[in-house]
């Protein structure tokens, strides 16, 4: 199948797909709609660890703690009497705002070592969002009032918007410099170092916006739910999703996240109510067999068929 | 404050130094099988969670006493661990850390949700070994005595064995440099399973002294994991007697800051230093981290 | 080729999903509920969920409500408030269940409560008890417990009495517990008495020895525990090892249930606690209650089982009184209505907080549970003080 083919049918699944997205809330009742909202946010925070997992190979196992931040500061901000679509806009700055010092001293950290540090940030989150009791209300956790929750419609499209903004930012990414320095980054840091590509911003710059948007995304989530504490916003569940969704469908690639999260999505459907346990034993088999038979995703499955692009090859390296 | 009473610091004190041991079980067992093979084992808490419900099914199944399960969990453990090299961890040995620290993440995902499919999210407890020892004022607990004094001997006996038997200081010569080894005729292969399996049998071993001492679930891997990280970080990764020392530390440790501050805090103790070490010390460890 | 169809499955599995009609009940009248069946609150929320469904038998053997049959639609939400919301939007909104009953825990009925509230839905909670619960303004949570701010109030006086002054204070990190913490403060404060120690821990905490410590350094005369059943049974067990020596024990929710005695054997022995209800209490239909249900479980029911059965009744007495399942009917009748049954009595003010039913206090006592206060409810009669660790 050619370029052009290709890039056609791209465009038409697309176009269907933002169809429904749109036309649905008017065809579907709430818990379905709830539903999509959900299907959305794992899209949304996939991509984002896309961005800085598969694009950079700084693999990260604790990305959860920035959506737990933009929960918590959501919740707050909510609760201080500000407009929700500001406490939204709050969550995702202060998640950006911790990025960035925490940018700069956890990528000096190589591969596993990154990734464990992050793992420990997502706990570190966890305890401060336990022991702060003043302002989070410690292992209680914060419920939020109907009257200052916006619609169902409006998070709906608010979160959609967030996993559109992701994927195109992904998509964006994907063909500028600013990701051909990435993947030379991912590919060999020294040899791109030498070459003048200024790893540390440009790490720290890929750091900071898969920071934003699970900050966003926290924000959202916890007017969805009413309700947030330490243990579910710093869910290690997350933090499985995001990686083997992403890892699943083919990380460092635009759709490979998408399809990762329907897949996903619909494995979760099935089981959480009934068999929550079944839900994430399932993933962790998904996350073995993607490490051990196929690196590349489902992507690389379809991909298969068509002339290998140069730049198409997902990371898994150190 | 009457907390600075001496009897009332040796309690911490004491209380500390047991609880230590068992993390230096655990965490020299990690760190074994990263020196050997360059892998970062994300599912050793879990390990340890299968000795653990090991022991309580075999107690409140058959009424067997967790101190005699460890003559059962202990071997099918090091079987276990010798066989999941052999089939899953072998294929990540050569490749880049990040994937064995992947895969064994997944397989720490399967073992915690198979753990709660069977056991369910309730704490168990097995009230086996219960009261104290009364030395004058100062009451020592008999399980965490007893568990301490274990872990202790295991530890020891598992360094005495790599010190001084010839199949132990294969293994450490494994460790230092796996290509030369294999030129002297070491089979490395068997030598990493060897390791694994038995890396696993300390775990399963910890495990069952888990279960005398603290009530568990399947989640409770999640912290013990991080101590472990903390312990080997803190103590030099690959280092058998950082990692011992590091443990019984941790411990005492964590049993000041919850005499001092309070039980959350001394729960939040391992999280703070894992991640402040690797955050403000790294040149330290960017030397080992270049593997 | 391939792609094209691969993708266009997908969507049609996708679409498929969404517009597959949920299933409609038009001849049950559909009660959902969710309660801890794993993790930390499971054997309270199984006993809840289990006296729920003996009320749900004894319905629809009588006929069912308003001539339909009751259906129980119930799930787990894992002793977890976020996963108990998700699963009362599920209810609402997919299941569409006529009525609701809130799950066990004050914590998870937080979160829960606020999903009822935005739907407008009305739910009958039997297993939550902090105050602020229905402090928050809200419409449609009728509680059954007495509150957790009174749960120690008769323990406290009875120390006041023997002259005991120095309390140690230890509690979980969230709501329920927190009330019972608040509860204490202010009643120790009242009767002059002093908190020498106090200290939060959090919900999978199970090593309270640095705690116990603490507390031997500080002398304490009572030890009272805001606590739950695993945390509850994890402390005294280890306040036999550390030898910590109190002259009275209480604690929150663990000794109301039979598995604090089993679990403890003579360690239990003396431990004081609250109760909501005690199938000994002379209650229309608790003699009988109990008895059935010790017949079909094995063992005597505590009051979790028996704040769930009770639930029932009182939405039963709420749909009668409204006529109808229709949302605003029965609310309006559940803040109407005065009535006792089984568990108690039932009567809420305005915000839909229990205020006609009065708490009681348990003891361990020969391997059983008494109910030792108030005095006229009681079945034994205290001991006091408790028997040393080395003298049993």
């Amino acid at each position: 199948m050619s370029n052009g083919l290709q890039r056609l049918n791209g465009r038409w699944v697309s176009a269907v797909l933002v169809t429904f997205v749109l036309l649905a809330p008017l065809m579907i009742n709430d818990y379905h709609q709830s539903f999509l909202l959900q299907v959305f946010m794992v899209i949304a925070l996939a991509q984002a660890w896309n961005l800085i997992s598969g694009m950079t190979g700084y693999v990260s196992f604790g990305h959860a703690a920035f959506f737990g931040v933009g929960a918590y500061a959501g919740a707050l901000f909510l609760t201080w009497g500000f407009p929700w679509w500001l406490a939204v806009m709050k969550g995702a700055g202060i998640a950006a705002l911790l990025a960035v010092p925490l940018g700069f001293l956890t990528l000096r950290l190589r591969g596993p070592y990154f990734a464990i540090a992050m793992l420990g940030l997502n706990e570190v989150g966890r305890v401060v969002a336990t022991l702060w009791v003043d302002v989070t209300r410690g292992g209680t956790g914060l419920t939020l009032s109907p009257e200052l929750l916006p619609s169902l419609d409006v998070k709906y499209f608010t979160m959609f918007g967030l996993a559109l903004g992701a994927t195109l930012l992904v998509a964006w990414v994907h063909r500028s410099r600013f990701g051909l320095e990435l993947r030379a980054i991912r590919e060999d840091e020294e040899a791109a170092e030498m070459v003048g590509v200024n790893t540390t911003l440009n790490k720290v710059i890929a750091f900071v916006l898969s920071a934003v948007i699970p900050g966003a995304v926290g924000a959202v989530y916890v007017m969805y739910t009413s309700y947030i504490n330490p243990a579910s916003a710093f869910e290690h569940a997350r933090n499985i999703e995001m990686i083997v969704v992403v890892l699943f469908g083919g990380s460092g690639t635009v759709w490979g996240p998408i399809l990762g999260a329907g897949t996903v999505m619909v494995l979760r459907e099935l089981l959480w109510a009934q068999f929550p346990s079944a839900h994430l034993a399932a993933l962790g088999v998904l996350l073995l067999v993607v490490v051990l038979y196929l690196p590349g995703g489902l992507i690389s499955i379809l991909r298969a068929r068509q002339q290998k692009r140069p730049d198409a090859r997902p990371g898994e390296s150190p | 404050m009457d907390l600075l009473e001496p009897d009332i610091l040796l309690q911490l004190l004491i209380g500390g130094l047991l609880a230590g041991m068992l993390y230096a079980l655990l965490a020299c067992g990690l760190n074994l099988v990263f020196g050997v093979m360059r892998v970062i084992n994300l599912a050793h808490a879990e390990l340890m969670l299968v000795g653990a419900f090991g022991a309580y099914v075999l107690f409140t199944v058959f009424g067997l006493h967790p101190l005699l399960s460890l003559l059962i969990i202990v071997p099918l453990l090091f079987i276990a661990g010798y066989y999941l090299q052999s089939v899953l961890i072998e294929r990540v040995v050569g490749r880049p850390m990040l994937t064995s620290l992947l895969a064994t993440y997944g397989v720490s995902i399967i073992l915690i949700n198979v753990g709660l499919l069977l056991f369910s999210a309730d704490f168990k407890a097995i009230p086996a070994l219960q009261g104290s020892f009364l030395i004058g004022e100062l009451a020592i607990s008999k399980p965490r005595a007893t568990a301490g004094a274990i872990s202790l001997l295991l530890t020891v006996g598992v360094y005495l064995f790599l010190e001084r038997s010839r199949l132990g200081k294969a293994i450490r010569a494994v460790s230092e440099h796996a290509q030369v080894a294999a030129i002297c005729g070491i089979d490395v292969r068997k030598i990493r399973m060897l390791t694994f399996g038995m890396a696993a049998a300390m775990a399963g071993a910890a495990g069952v002294m888990l279960s005398v001492i603290y009530s568990f679930w399947p989640g409770s891997g999640v912290d013990f994991i991080q101590k472990c990280f903390a312990i080997i970080i803190i103590g030099g990764m690959g280092n058998f007697l950082g990692a011992f020392y590091g443990g019984i530390l941790l411990g005492v440790v964590e049993a000041f800051v919850g005499g001092f501050a309070s039980t959350q805090w001394a729960e939040a103790v391992a999280y703070l230093l894992l991640v402040t070490v690797l955050l403000i010390r790294p040149t330290g460890l960017k030397g080992v981290a270049r593997v | 080729m391939n792609r094209r169809y691969l993708l266009s499955s997908l969507l049609s599995v996708v679409l498929a999903f969404i517009v597959f009609p949920a299933a409609t009940h038009a001849k049950d009248i559909v009660v959902g509920t969710s309660v801890a069946l794993t993790g930390k609150y499971a054997r309270t929320g199984q006993e809840q969920l289990q006296g729920f469904q003996m009320w749900v038998d004894e319905v629809n053997a009588r006929g069912g409500l308003l001539g339909q049959q009751v259906k129980l639609v119930h799930y787990d939400d894992e002793s977890k408030p976020e996963t108990g919301a998700k699963l009362y939007e599920k209810l609402i909104t997919d299941d569409k269940v006529d009525l609701l009953i809130g799950p066990y825990s004050s914590d998870v009925t937080m979160a829960a409560s606020t999903v009822a509230e935005k739907h407008n839905m009305p739910m009958v909670s039997s297993g939550a008890s902090a105050s602020e619960i229905w402090e928050r303004g809200y419409k449609n949570t009728f509680g059954l417990y007495t509150l957790a701010e009174i749960y120690m109030d008769q323990i406290l006086e009875l120390g006041k009495a023997k002259g005991l002054k120095k309390i140690a204070l230890v509690y979980e990190n969230t709501a329920f517990p927190r009330g019972v913490a608040s509860g204490v403060k202010t009643k120790a404060k009242q009767l002059g008495m002093q908190i020498v120690f106090e200290e939060e821990y959090g919900k999978a905490s199970t090593d309270f020895s640095s705690m116990i410590i603490k507390i031997k350094a500080k002398k304490a005369d009572m030890v009272i525990g805001g606590s739950y059943l695993p945390d509850s049974t994890a402390f005294m067990r280890q306040a036999k090892e550390n030898r910590l020596y109190a002259k009275i024990f209480a604690f929150a929710v663990g000794p109301g249930l039979p598995d604090f005695g089993q679990n403890l054997g003579l360690d239990a022995e003396g431990v004081m606690g609250n109760t909501q209800w005690e199938p000994t209490l002379k209650l229309p239909g608790a003699k009988e209650f109990g008895e059935k249900y010790k017949a079909k479980y094995g063992h005597e029911p505590g009051y979790h089982a028996g704040g769930g059965y009770g639930a029932g009744y009182v939405l039963e007495a709420a749909v009668k009184k409204a006529g109808a399942t229709d949302r605003d009917k029965v609310r309006a009748a559940l803040f109407a209505l005065d009535t006792v049954n089984a568990f108690g009595r039932f009567k809420v003010d305005a915000t839909g907080k229990q205020i006609g039913k009065p708490a009681y206090a348990v003891q361990w006592l020969g391997g059983e549970r008494h109910v030792v206060l108030p005095a006229e409810a009681a079945t034994a009669k205290v001991a006091y003080p408790f028997k040393d660790w080395g003298k049993r």
